[in-house]
């Protein structure tokens, strides 16, 4: 099957410390990866360098079959990539409509979109003219991945997306996320092994900055006692 | 023992020139070494001049050196603690007839006031906002400075002068004892830093640079020892004023000025910011430059010397001695390969 | 109505200050001076807002404190000057100047010309060094050389002082052609131009990050600009020093202002592609930097105009004398346009304390709106807060960074163009501006725009008022003692006000908790 993505032995450096210290990710066009390992692994960081945003000083990464590191952040998401960061990172100062907007790569991308994005999401129709501040943490989270729905990417990174909800919201935000993937391939980072097991196709552990293991979500979740070793509890 | 002259053999090698200095330059000119003992006039006595200028300007360098390149607090208000200590000597001595001990005693008295002063605003402010808010405290007393209030005391715009300095310590008279006053006290304050650096409470002050929320989650209330840093500042910088009025004729507004904690900035980045020995470097390389330019092309010096100061920012930001330190490898290899292409 | 409340609560504070405040200072003037001191107090206000919202769009979204702001206002002034008092030597101006942007102009193609050419690791680093070198060798081979009417510093009798009389009088200097005597007009135009290109594409070089750039019709757009104003500027231009010769004061004054924005906008986004831009990851550095330029700004300013002071004429339709003036309605103003106009009873300076103020609050207005209903706007809002996220979304946030750099660099200059004939034109302007547009911003709240036009309104009363009572004294009650505020205390005093504020709210009155 074709790779959408094909991160290569990337090394990273934030101010001195390495962080990254040879990650591999393949991701085969259409499905779910789940990023797993503990907190401070490095997962982030393998997002935020695919996007450039922490540009790895080694290694490849290929998206399309272009290589895009080294190119500058704008122009490798502008290539079909949409990031829904950690803390959702929705901007305060503008309402939700121009959260929305603001993600434009094509003029009436917004107009194009809106009725996609209002079925999925339809608690954002009713809060629309109010003020980026004033959403619940479900409601923001649900902001931020509709925000990257509104050009039309190809991949999808998803930091985080459970993190700090309600056990109800899970439900919901699980549901529009399989519903997405029908559309666009995923990366997730998912602390809860629960919620990844159950949305991912296939997985890669990073450990201490390093892709230590990979392969199919299934094959994990029978394997009990790699799940304990690598990410503590199950 | 002896491995302490060989890992020291620069700094000592530098003192034993700055203790030679005097007679040298005097040799070459022709004048013995009797007759610089005497304070003859000549180029020695110039030299003098300088060097002295220069050792202040040290001293003054460090003081910011402890703030903003070990501790990393960014103040603009920081000419002020030069400029208290300066004019307070001046009136002191002027108006008040006060013996020079008398007149140190006060100056840590209001070094120490003045740094609580910016302490309290420590734990409110942080960052730029630190930055403004010494910019404030620091222009108010340029302004009091200027003012024809208390022109009486601090001669107003035109600055203060006239302050007859004890004999046997007049720069005109007894150059070369000033010249080696100057030198003791910027050696020992060199000493003292490099002992506070190595220190414990002076390696929580890197640590608050280099995260302050790391070294207060480590259990650090860092707001004593930023206080602490200021407090050693302000007495070091207000000991630099103290000479600067001694030498000096006249004291300038113009050292209570933003400009002037400029001068400090400038002389740390040409030398390396937060390394000690830069402040040295930094103040060698400005006052001779200063000179020379002002000398050689007059009006358009200040012009060049900003140049040189963006230059500097921009392509050797870690100063003389930070580069030198970080690329000390590299340039003995070169040389050696340099050494080898003739030998 | 009560959530409103505890939002606004710091503003409804505020104006509840300052409007006890107005009232206890109105009850010791006359009324005729307290309006012109509270019209004073908005145009001080006005001007500072000027430097200060540039400044504050510029750290809000790039984080850089551009302590060379004050002197760019200062810059903008001297600019305005020079076509007033001698558009000879602004229009022979006109073609280097267009000629050096145009290099920077053209900054989209590079990347893409970079890319065709293959080198070793030692040359490629070597190249962008060379290319340098080559373009300043050029520039100072033929900037010299380029006939450029200018003034003497050093003679007084053709020093910009005199000129300036000159120009207040109505004299006009006779038009010199300008003459090529060592190297030829095309010669002269085609080294520059090439010494542009050649300096761009050095500097572009330094950043050597692959692109994806799809080039069209609209990366073109501004160097045909920079270009055609650089052949007019040839072409006629004695014609053009004639035309604004034969201008009335009042559209010379306006294409004063124009030129004036327009530099600093230019000024702007050069400085920001080349000096500041470099230096992000080091933003204290970056500090630096901006206050090694103003010190190198100001001194330029000396060595091209010297330090005398002088005053930039007012156009004539703020400047009627006569019979019917001062003019004592709107009415009567307009068909005398009277230097003064009498407000309740107080003669008001027209330009100074009525014009510059509208232009503030258009400016305010205009500013507002690009910020609540662009597109940029948006991106501006969305960057203040995270930029990185705007860039993850696939926005060019270094194009916005130097746009709102070249915007807010633009502002001051404005600013400074306009305060010129009020205010005068000296080489300390910049750096007391400067310092009262930091005590607004840190008033009003460093990144808050609403916060700078508070601030810088406060500040401005604050001085005025203080001046006032300096003349006229305060009587304190139950004493006969009459106090008289001495000029230092009217700096002194908005810094303490600075400081008090900042110890009780560390982010201003209206800025937002990080």
């Amino acid at each position: 099957m074709e790779n959408i993505l094909d991160v290569q032995n990337i090394h990273t450096f934030i101010g001195q410390y390495h962080i990254l210290q040879g990650v591999n990710v393949r991701v085969p066009k259409g499905s779910i990866v789940a990023l797993l390992g503990r907190n401070g692994a490095g997962k982030t960081t393998t997002l935020k360098s695919i996007l450039g945003l922490t540009p790895p000083r080694e290694g490849r990464v290929v998206f399309n079959g272009q290589e895009v590191n080294g190119m500058r952040s704008f122009d490798i998401a502008s290539m079909g990539i949409g990031f829904v960061p950690e803390h959702r990172a929705i901007f305060r100062d503008l309402s939700v409509e121009e959260n929305l907007k603001i993600a434009e790569r094509k003029k009436g991308d917004y107009l194009r979109k809106k009725d996609f994005i209002f079925d999925l999401f339809p608690d954002l129709k009713r809060l629309i003219a109010l003020p980026g501040t004033s959403l619940s943490g479900g409601q923001q989270q649900m902001l931020a991945i509709a925000r990257a729905l509104v050009p039309d990417n190809q991949l999808l990174l998803i930091d985080e997306p459970s993190e700090g909800l309600a056990p109800v919201l899970i439900e919901s935000m699980m549901a529009a996320i399989h519903e997405l993937s029908k559309e666009s391939t995923i990366i997730l980072v998912e602390q809860n092994f629960l919620v990844a097991s159950q949305l991912a196709e296939y997985y890669v552990i990073i450990e201490e900055g390093r892709s230590v293991q990979d392969g199919k979500m299934k094959d994990l979740a029978a394997d009990k006692a790699a799940i304990h070793r690598f990410l503590g509890a199950a | 023992m002896k491995n302490f002259f060989i890992s020291h053999r620069g700094s000592l090698l530098t003192l034993l020139g700055l203790i030679l200095l005097p007679f040298l330059v005097g040799l070459l000119n022709g004048a013995s070494p009797a007759d610089v003992f005497v304070n003859g006039n000549g180029q020695s006595k110039f030299i003098q001049g300088l060097a002295i200028e220069i050792f202040i300007l040290t001293i003054y360098a460090l003081s910011f050196d402890v703030i903003f390149g070990i501790t990393g607090l960014l103040s603009f208000g920081h000419s002020m603690f030069f400029a208290v200590g300066a004019y307070l000597t001046g009136i002191a001595i002027k108006s008040f007839g006060l013996s020079l001990p008398a007149t140190l005693g006060w100056l840590v008295v209001a070094s120490v006031v003045q740094a609580l002063l910016f302490g309290l605003v420590l734990p409110r402010v942080k960052g730029i906002t630190f930055a403004l808010v010494t910019l404030g405290l620091g222009s108010v007393f340029h302004i009091l400075v200027m003012s024809s209030e208390f022109g009486e005391y601090t001669g107003a715009d035109v600055g203060l002068q006239g302050v007859i300095v004890p004999a046997f310590i007049s720069p005109a008279t007894e150059r070369l004892r000033f010249y080696f006053v100057a030198l003791t006290v910027m050696v020992l304050i060199y000493l003292l830093y490099q002992r506070f650096v190595n220190s414990p409470t002076g390696r929580v002050c890197v640590a608050i640079r280099e995260n302050e929320g790391r070294a207060q989650m480590l259990g650090y209330n860092t707001f004593y020892f930023k206080l602490s840093a200021l407090l050693l500042s302000s007495l070091t910088a207000a000991l630099a004023g103290f000479l600067h009025t001694l030498y000096q004729p006249i004291v300038s507004p113009n050292t209570a000025g933003l400009g002037y904690t400029v001068t400090a900035l400038l002389i740390l980045l040409i030398g390396g910011v937060g390394t000690l020995n830069g402040a040295f470097v930094g103040a060698i390389v400005f006052r001779l430059l200063d000179y020379g330019l002002r000398r050689y092309i007059g009006e358009s010096a200040s012009f060049i010397n900003g140049a040189i100061y963006v230059l500097f920012v921009l392509f050797i930001p870690y100063g003389i001695v930070g580069t030198w330190r970080l690329k000390s490898l590299q340039i003995k290899q070169g040389w050696e390969r340099l050494l080898k292409m003739f030998g | 109505m009560n959530s409103f409340l505890r939002k606004n609560i710091v503003m409804l504070v505020t104006v509840l200050v300052m409007a006890v405040f107005l009232t206890a200072a109105a009850q010791g003037m006359e009324k005729k001076d307290f309006v012109i001191t509270l019209l004073r107090g908005l145009a001080v206000g006005s001007i500072t807002f000027l430097v200060a919202s540039g400044f504050s769009l510029i750290f809000g979204l790039l984080d850089v404190l551009n302590l060379a702001h004050g002197t760019l206002f200062m810059i903008g002034a001297y600019m305005g000057w020079t076509v007033v008092v001698r558009p000879d030597t602004f229009v022979d101006l006109l073609t280097p100047l267009a000629l050096i942007v145009s290099g920077f102009a053209l900054g989209d193609v590079y990347p893409l010309l970079a890319s065709r050419i293959r080198l070793g690791l030692s040359l490629r680093r070597l190249l962008p060094w060379a290319l340098i070198l080559v373009s300043i060798l050029l520039f100072g081979f033929i900037l010299p050389r380029y006939p450029i009417a200018i003034w003497d510093v050093e003679n007084y009798a053709q020093s910009p002082v005199t000129f300036s009389f000159m120009a207040d009088s109505g004299a006009r200097l006779p038009v010199m052609p300008a003459a090529f005597t060592e190297v030829t007009m095309p010669s002269a135009f085609i080294g520059l131009l090439l010494a542009s290109v050649i300096g761009a594409f050095g500097i572009s070089l330094f950043d050597s990050s692959p692109r994806t750039v799809r080039l069209s019709w609209k990366n073109f757009v501004s160097i045909a600009i920079a270009l055609i104003v650089a052949i007019a500027g040839v072409a006629f231009n004695d014609n053009l020093t004639a035309f604004l010769y034969g201008l009335s004061s009042n559209w010379l004054f306006f294409v004063a202002v124009l030129v004036a924005t327009l530099s600093g906008v230019a000024l702007g986004g050069v400085m920001e592609a080349t000096l500041i831009r470099p230096l992000y990851s080091r933003p204290i550095y970056q500090l630096m930097l901006t206050l090694g330029m103003s010190a190198i700004g100001i001194e330029m300013v000396r060595a091209i105009w010297g330090r005398p002071e002088f005053v930039m004429p007012k156009p004539a339709f703020f400047n009627g004398g006569g019979e019917a003036c001062p003019a004592t309605n709107f009415a009567d103003w307009w068909a005398n346009n009277c230097s003064t106009i009498l407000i309740l009873d107080g003669r008001v300076r027209v330009y100074n304390e009525i014009f510059i103020p509208i232009v503030g609050l258009v400016v305010l207005i205009s500013i507002w709106i690009l910020l609540q209903r662009t597109r940029l706007g948006m991106i501006i809002r969305a960057g203040v807060q995270d930029s990185q996220m705007v860039e993850a979304l696939g926005i060019n946030v270094r194009r916005v960074f130097t746009m709102v750099f070249a915007l807010g660099v633009g502002l001051a200059s404005l600013g400074g163009v306009l305060a010129a004939p009020s205010m005068g034109l000296s080489n300390l302007m910049g750096e007391s501006l400067l310092l009262n547009a930091l005590i607004a911003l840190a008033i009003g709240g460093l990144t808050s725009y609403p916060g700078a036009a508070l601030g810088s309104v406060i500040v401005g009363m604050i001085q005025q008022f203080i001046i006032k009572y300096g003349q006229i004294g305060i009587a304190i009650p139950f004493t006969e003692i009459i106090f008289k505020p001495t000029p230092p205390l009217v700096p002194a005093s908005t810094v303490m006000l600075m400081v008090i504020i900042l110890l009780l709210l560390p982010n201003g009155l209206l800025g937002k908790k990080e």
